[in-house]
């Protein structure tokens, strides 16, 4: 149970609402037993179907029920019909299973479901020509984007939403440029800084073009490096962006790279004293410039982290002992 | 700020065994697909508080088995429900920690798992094919705890999990998706008892999990969300297997986790003043033991079990837990 404040009732208020709820309860429990039993007995009828249906609209999370629906898709239903019909029955699934993610979008089964429901769309027999084929799915996978978008405006932060957008960008019949997905993420990310989910799927959307070599790396990096600037000087308390940036500077970073944003964050710093995560940050390149120096430099290096860790210490109590062990590693 | 309230035990105990008596009431139904996950959540949670005989064993036995799926070969979480990974593992948990092992067709069990990983080396929950690190974890842990873990394919399951690890060191349910505490958690522990934690970045990680802490001490599950007391065990979990539990405050975690106690009616909730359930209540506990409250019993992070159990059994890990505080009063 998440996020559902706690309030005291009266034991008359109690017995009341269980009064109240004695007629819905006895209709579950009928429609269970009679689901679960025509379900042992491999009632594969549109009867049953229509059952589950309402079934699910009090519970959406009766995973055997869902399995139970496919069933009498796959088994009852599908084999006697065309593939326009089957067409049709998937297009009301996902209607219909719509309105249940409105109200339960954290829900894994209903999620599950409408993959089940986009793998098993038919393709057009009378078409000619493989577009024409996969017409139907083509249009049914772009409907879903537009689900999905909805879904994340509603909630950007909705882990299953984004992984199901990333299947369906994976899977879809009629991909887009892979490179539209940066401009949807700046516009999560301008909406709202804090959006880490976006920063995420930024970073690998980015990863994916730079290893296909349709996007310039060392290019897009310094835009990404002026994106993330802006962003620390607005909240430089949102971890979100250091996060990032420290994607953004990753674990083979030249010296010229690594003490230019050294610089940046240190002025960042004159301006906001005591930043725990200017600070923090600041060890972090700092000490993967300590493995590309020696000597004099190495110690003034060294002793410049420990002086900041020590300031970390009193800053981040929640934390002293992490700082506590960087110190000795130095 | 006033001193945080102690851990009712007693209140506590006494919430777990009522959960089986509200039958007339309509929430009651609309969890049964979560029944048998809620023995072994309440059973796990007496047991770390010293009272494992709270619940009678045989009628809990005999309700696990009730749930056996004759046709798949695994359990559903209620009797009649479909057999599933989540709920196979909940069965022999509870099976293991009532030493009942004896009731059940370990190699049909067995077949059942390994029947659901997948060509990329993940594993499905069920026959229909959805796929998660959960289920990865779910299937280490199973074959484990059933000796069974040389039937595994163990090269493929840890290079889909290794492919689900992200630059910030965490891990996500799928390739691509973002790091999240509680798929940290089945991550890090199926690796753990694979032996294979070189797959981490153990400094990376560890950086990740001691920022969930947020002001108040509770811990949150990604980056600017909100706190949960079930963060408590997912990110404890893997801090301990780290070996770093003491980066992050652990007084005010306690406080925070004992915060969110119903002193009336007992149980923990996700957050103070929320209501409570039996999910929360284990993981508050749980959390509560790694960070050595007095009077606990030790709970195995890499199971979620009692550590006796798992030690008896000979599969204990490296992991550290806090060092058990001795009550002041």
């Amino acid at each position: 149970m998440h996020g559902v404040k706690r309030v005291r009732h009266t034991r008359e208020a109690l017995e009341a609402k269980k009064l109240r709820e004695q007629a819905k309860l006895t209709d579950y429990l009928a429609l269970t037993d009679d689901l679960l039993h025509r379900k042992q007995e491999n009632d594969y009828s549109l009867d049953a179907f229509k059952l589950t249906t309402r079934l699910l609209q009090v519970n959406p999370e009766f995973y055997t029920i869902w399995n139970y629906r496919r069933q009498i898709l796959i088994k009852g239903i599908f084999p006697e019909k065309q593939p326009r019909e089957i067409y049709e029955y998937i297009n009301e699934e996902l209607g219909n299973t719509m309105a249940a993610l409105k109200s339960h979008p954290k829900v894994y089964w209903i999620w599950n479901h409408r993959r089940w429901c986009l793998e098993n769309i038919p393709n057009n027999p009378d078409a000619d020509g493989l577009e024409a084929v996969n017409k139907w799915k083509s249009a049914t996978w772009d409907r879903e984007m537009m689900v999905v978008e909805k879904l994340l405006n509603a909630d950007a932060r909705n882990f299953h939403a984004w992984s199901y957008r990333r299947y369906i960008l994976a899977n879809t019949t009629n991909p887009r440029p892979e490179v539209t997905e940066i401009a949807y993420t700046t516009s999560k990310i301008e909406a709202n800084f804090s959006n880490f989910s976006a920063w995420h799927h930024r970073s690998k959307v980015y990863s994916s073009l730079w290893t296909s070599g349709k996007l310039d790396e060392a290019k897009c990096k310094e835009d990404e490096f002026d994106l993330v600037q802006n962003a620390m000087y607005t909240d430089p308390n949102d971890q979100s962006v250091w996060i990032y940036h420290r994607w953004l500077v990753g674990t083979d970073s030249s010296a010229e790279l690594l003490n230019r944003e050294v610089r940046a964050i240190e002025e960042l710093l004159d301006q906001e004293s005591n930043n725990k995560w200017c600070i923090e940050s600041l060890v972090h390149y700092k000490r993967m410039l300590l493995s590309k120096v020696d000597g004099d430099e190495r110690e003034r290096l060294s002793a410049e982290c420990k002086q900041l860790l020590e300031r970390l210490q009193t800053l981040d109590p929640c934390r002293r002992e992490r700082y506590a062990s960087m110190i000795k590693q130095l | 700020m006033s001193s945080p309230p102690k851990l009712l035990i007693p209140l506590h105990v006494s919430y777990i065994q009522k959960l089986g008596e509200s039958k007339d009431d309509l929430s009651y139904h609309l969890t049964a697909h979560l029944r048998l996950n809620a023995v072994y959540w309440g059973l796990t949670a007496l047991c770390i508080m010293g009272h494992k005989d709270a619940l009678d064993r045989e009628e809990m036995i005999d309700f696990v088995m009730s749930c056996w799926d004759e046709e798949a070969g695994g359990f559903g979480a209620h009797p009649k429900h479909d057999a599933h990974l989540l709920s196979t593992l909940s069965a022999i948990q509870i099976l293991v920690i009532q030493d009942a092992l004896d009731k059940l067709e370990i190699s049909r069990v067995v077949k059942f798992i390994l029947s659901l990983q997948q060509p990329s080396g993940v594993f499905a929950g069920d026959s229909f094919g959805e796929i998660d690190t959960r289920f990865s974890y779910c299937a280490v842990s199973a074959l484990s705890l059933l000796g069974h873990l040389h039937g595994l394919d163990v090269e493929k399951t840890v290079s889909y999990i290794e492919k689900c690890r992200n630059f910030d060191g965490g891990f996500g349910n799928t390739i691509g998706a973002e790091s999240h505490s509680g798929q940290v958690f089945v991550c890090v522990a199926a690796l753990a008892i694979l032996d294979r934690l070189d797959v981490i970045d153990d400094q990376m990680l560890g950086w990740w999990l001691a920022e969930r802490q947020l002001p108040n001490g509770g811990l949150n599950g990604r980056p600017e969300k909100l706190e949960d007391v079930c963060y408590s065990f997912w990110v404890l979990s893997a801090l301990s297997i780290l070996k770093k539990v003491s980066w992050i405050d652990a007084d005010k975690l306690s406080s925070f986790i004992l915060s969110a106690q119903d002193l009336e009616g007992g149980g923990i909730a996700d957050r103070p003043g929320d209501m409570v359930d039996v999910f929360h209540t284990l993981f508050g506990v749980a959390g509560l033991s790694i960070l050595g409250y007095p009077g606990l019993v030790d709970l195995d992070p890499v199971y979620c079990m009692p550590a006796p159990v798992i030690e008896a059994k000979g599969l204990r890990k490296g992991w550290q837990s806090l060092e058990r505080r001795v009550s002041q009063d």
